[in-house]
């Protein structure tokens, strides 16, 4: 039994109250003590006797009559399927099998596969059912058919993917495949292994109304589950004798209590194993191996770790590229006159950083020439007029053409009116801020130079003091990206071209400010050059389920790169897909685990792109959640009456139930006859009592 | 509770409760019974006495002794004088000391008015060459002060130091005491009598059966007497501890007719027994009781 306002059982309290002054009350009568009782006990008490049974008899009445009202008004109804659902007649199941990574752990597969078959088995001629496929996305062979052969031999050739889980999806599926069935019984199976982390709280799943949704656990009773997992590797890159060397750290977890002893752990780079470490002990927790270090060549390289194979095998591997270091080329043009002082710091932040390196190149003004900018990314004008001329176009096609320049402005900084128009704006004579110094007064963070310090305690760009600064009027076009505090423009951007220029108010040496001495200085400049250069880092590694966009300038594959209109991707498992650009195949869909390999239809012969892909990790935690929480969750609010014996659990709203059932007049009408039965009982008997008195 | 009204006037009559304030028995005895009963006692046996009590016609057998000769002078018939019984006669005091006793609503208890009866009556037969003793009991014989003209003192001591503890019963207690009276003499029964009236004269007979002369005091306090409760209250019972709740304007009249009743018939069986029976109510001066009492007794051998 179920209450709609249980709020007004509270009420409840209020019985007790002329119950209780009615004890306290007898509680603080005196007793007297008499010699004998023996006339008194010959004495017809009858009549005292019957009042007191009076009055209690009357207080039950009251008492019960105040009973059914509050209960009347906590609107009662009955959970009790008799009453909520009397329905029969054709079914419309819809069975979801859990098809995820997890599910090969152990015989869970096969035997999940064999529930669904002998659920549809059991269906009558005139049931409908659908066979939903789910891992992180959902998918429907056949919707809603009356014909079994073909459900049956879809779970029978359906496969374990490399996928994680996720019921958000195929629970939406199966509400809309129930929404839109006539049938009048409405039943939902859902088969899983139940893990925690497939819940997704944000989606929001409300079956119709009388739906039954059973629950059915595979491998509930494996308590000692044992699964070591490669949860991810990690690269230190070091120099060595002119060649980069790399330390290849893996990080092996253990979820489970049970200790796993000796377990090999192998690194294979391209296709040979390199080395085999022996761990002790792992047991509920994490453990990092590290390998010794591999030289890398011109070309990345695949790598794999793998572990010995345990229950699951899937989680037991890990793929990844190495690529060569990324170098990101500089050019610093300076003025020459004191130009060795004015670059230091700038210098010296950009000599730090291996990903990427910054080769760094400085000319001056007098010197540059237009083959300086050849195989260059950024050019930095460190407070020095621009390349006039022949060379002031180069320079402007050079952004033009993708390049990034940043301008820093100084003493010597000046943009003649026959410079190419590169500047976000203009500035103008500098201005002193010699008592305490100006401060940036708004940063945008959401910008990627500024995000880094977007986040707490990651450093702030607001605690340097500048003493001069040039205030910088922007143009229309320009985005102003950090302002100081009296509202002038310290750091904007244009773009020109497929290019970035951005001008920065004041000196990245010491003299006009102390941003150089501050903690955030490297890291500023280094997102400063990165942006500039449209510095992506390679992924060593994608994830199943991830899209690769042939179309956005963003993929880096590689050192190389997509530079091509037409591609074949081989999938790990051998299936070819072309890709051309420019058409509607332009992304790939990355499902399975391994190594992707991309040729380049044009130039057959060359080395294939690698693209490492690896299961989500998270799906190696195989926590069970309860599925009275699971249907809690596709209730969309706890309400769900759920059969112990049977595993399933009715979804029918209490609202629903109360309006069909309507309860609550019965109590009602029952504590209305009450009062009037107590008013009639206490009028006789206060007459009888009367009479005999 | 109303105040207790002398029927006689002046300040002969003591005050139970200012007799209480006197510590010493012996003398609050004495301050009672010198007062006023000096000689109204009569022995009820015929006897060797200086007090003549009749003339019988001589039957053979009799002590020639005996023979009235003035008589036999005056009328030529052989005459016997009969004589009023020695006054060495057993006084013996049978007091209830259960539970019940030690009720008092106002004023002093039953406990503590029978102990004034008791003392004031030993005293008395003290007084008139008398051997005293006393038998307390409640469900059993507690105390037992076997009968000695030496024993007052005694007596006294041991109605000082008795207390009301436990639950009383009459028929097992008054069956044992039988044994201690074998020679004939006075028995007062002290008790508030609360038992059926036929069990209780069962109870009584045995000792009056044997010739003793049996008198009982029935002693109530007046509240037993006139129920003076208004409030609803829970009553629980002295001896049993039972509770019962109890609204005494609602059985107030019924209580009052009860009682009267009880102590009506109670009245009639002995009467019925020859057994002396007086109601005392712990309000009323105890001399004055004890004068009504004596007064009627002495009516009652005149009658005999």
């Amino acid at each position: 039994m179920g209450f709609l306002a249980p709020l007004f059982l509270f009420g409840l309290g209020g019985i007790a109250v002329p119950i209780i002054i009615h004890m306290i009350q007898r509680e603080r009568r005196e007793i007297l003590e008499f010699p004998s009782l023996m006339f008194m006990r010959k004495i017809s008490f009858h009549s005292f006797r019957r009042q007191r049974i009076r009055h209690w008899f009357l207080l039950f009445l009251r008492c019960l009559a105040l009973l059914l009202l509050i209960i009347a008004f906590a609107r009662p109804f009955f959970w009790s399927s008799i009453l909520a659902t009397g329905i029969t007649g054709a079914r419309e199941v819809v069975i979801l099998l859990d098809r995820s990574y997890s599910m090969g752990y152990s015989d869970r597969w096969n035997i999940a596969k064999n529930a669904a078959t002998v659920i549809l088995n059991d269906l009558a001629a005139e049931d409908r059912a659908t066979v939903i496929l789910f891992d992180n996305e959902a998918e429907s062979g056949l919707s809603s058919t009356t014909n079994r052969a073909n459900l049956t031999s879809l779970i029978a050739g359906s496969e374990l993917s490399d996928a994680g889980t996720r019921y958000g999806p195929a629970l939406k599926l199966a509400e809309r495949i129930l929404e839109s069935s006539n049938l009048p019984r409405l039943e939902a199976v859902l088969i899983s292994d139940f893990q925690r982390i497939g819940i997704d709280s944000t989606t929001e799943v409300n079956f119709p109304e009388g739906t039954i949704l059973t629950p059915i656990t595979v491998g509930s009773g494996d308590e000692d589950i044992i699964n070591v997992s490669v949860a991810g590797v990690f690269f230190d890159r070091r120099y060595f004798s002119g060649r980069e060397r790399v330390q290849v750290s893996a990080r092996l977890t253990n979820r489970s209590i049970v200790p796993v002893t000796d377990l090999d752990v192998t690194l294979e780079m391209d296709g040979r194993s390199v080395e085999t470490l022996t761990i002790d002990s792992i047991s509920n927790g994490s453990i990092t191996v590290e390998f010794s270090s591999v030289t890398l060549g011109s070309v990345p390289m695949n790598g794999t770790v793998r572990i010995e194979s345990d229950a699951l095998l899937t989680d037991d591997v890990f793929y990844f590229v190495v690529s060569p270091g990324q170098i990101v080329n500089v050019l610093i043009v300076s003025s020459g006159r004191g130009s060795d002082d004015s670059n230091l710091f700038f210098t010296r932040a950009l000599g730090i950083g291996s990903e990427p390196a910054f080769d760094v190149r400085m000319v001056t003004i007098d010197e540059f020439s237009a083959s300086d900018l050849d195989d260059r990314q950024v050019v930095v004008l460190n407070d020095t007029r621009p390349p006039s001329g022949q060379f002031g176009r180069v320079l402007a096609e050079f952004v033009e053409t993708g390049g990034g320049l940043l301008v820093v402005t100084g003493e010597r900084s000046v943009w003649p009116t026959d410079s190419p128009d590169l500047l976000p704006g203009q500035f103008g004579s500098p201005i002193n801020r010699l008592n305490r110094g100006g401060s940036l007064g708004f940063v945008d963070y959401s910008h990627p130079v500024f995000e880094l310090f977007s986040a707490p305690r990651s450093g702030d760009v607001t605690t340097t003091r500048f003493f001069r600064y040039r205030p910088v009027t922007p143009f229309p076009s320009a985005t102003v990206l950090a302002r100081f505090d009296d509202g002038s423009a310290a750091l904007t951007e244009r773009r020109v071209g497929d290019g970035i220029v951005l001008l920065w108010a004041s000196t990245v040496d010491s003299f006009w400010n102390d941003l150089p001495k501050k903690p955030v200085y490297l890291p500023f400049v280094h997102k400063l050059i990165e942006y500039l250069a449209d510095y992506t880092p390679p992924s060593p590694w994608f994830s199943v389920g991830q899209v690769i966009d042939f179309s956005s300038p963003e993929v880096r594959l590689g050192t190389g790169g997509v530079s091509t209109s037409e591609y074949v991707v081989m999938s790990p498992s051998g299936t070819r897909n072309p890709i051309d650009i420019g058409e509607r195949t332009e992304f790939i869909d990355l499902r399975e685990q391994g190594f992707y390999e991309i040729h380049d239809v044009d130039a057959v012969n060359d080395q294939p792109l690698m693209v490492a892909v690896n299961v989500d990790f998270a799906e190696s935690n195989l926590t069970m959640v309860d599925p009275e929480e699971l249907a809690s969750m596709i209730t969309g609010r706890a309400g769900g009456e759920r059969n112990v014996d049977t595993g399933q659990t009715r979804l029918i709203s209490a609202e629903n139930l109360e309006s069909q059932q309507s309860i609550w007049w019965y109590f009602l009408i029952g504590a209305f006859l009450l009062f009037i039965a107590e008013t009639v009982v206490s009028n006789r008997l206060s007459r009888t009592v009367l009479n005999a008195d | 509770m109303p105040e207790p009204t002398y029927s006689t006037p002046g300040a002969r009559f003591v005050d139970p409760t200012v007799l209480a304030r006197i510590g010493n028995l012996n003398l609050l005895a004495r301050t009672v019974v010198d007062g006023f009963i000096n000689g109204l006692h009569k022995a009820p046996y015929l006897g060797v006495s200086v007090d003549f009590a009749e003339h019988r016609e001589y039957m053979p057998g009799d002590d020639i002794r005996f023979i009235d000769w003035r008589v036999f002078a005056r009328t030529d018939r052989f005459y016997v004088k009969k004589f009023e019984a020695d006054t060495n006669a057993n006084f013996s005091v049978l007091f209830d000391i259960s539970r019940s006793m030690s009720f008092a609503s106002k004023g002093i208890s039953k406990l503590d008015y029978g102990r004034y009866l008791a003392a004031c009556l030993t005293y008395f037969a003290t007084k008139q060459r008398d051997r005293v003793g006393l038998v307390t009991f409640d469900d059993d014989i507690v105390t037992r002060v076997p009968p000695s003209a030496k024993h007052l003192n005694v007596v006294l001591h041991t109605l000082d130091r008795i207390n009301a503890g436990r639950p009383g019963s009459f028929e097992k207690p008054l069956f044992k005491s039988i044994e201690f009276f074998k020679r004939r003499g006075i028995l007062l029964v002290i008790s508030d009598f609360y038992e059926e009236p036929k069990a209780l004269i069962d109870a009584l007979k045995p000792l009056s059966y044997i010739g003793n002369d049996l008198m009982v005091f029935h002693i109530l306090d007046p509240a037993e007497i006139n129920f003076p409760y208004e409030e609803a209250i829970s009553f629980q019972d002295l001896e049993t501890g039972v509770k019962m709740p109890v609204i005494p304007e609602k059985l107030r009249e019924q209580y009052r007719q009860l009682v009267k009743a009880h102590i009506a018939t109670l009245s009639k069986l002995c009467a019925e027994h020859r057994i002396d029976y007086a109601l005392f109510n712990t309000a009323q001066p105890i001399d004055h009781g004890l004068f009504k009492f004596l007064a009627m007794r002495e009516k009652m051998n005149r009658i005999r």
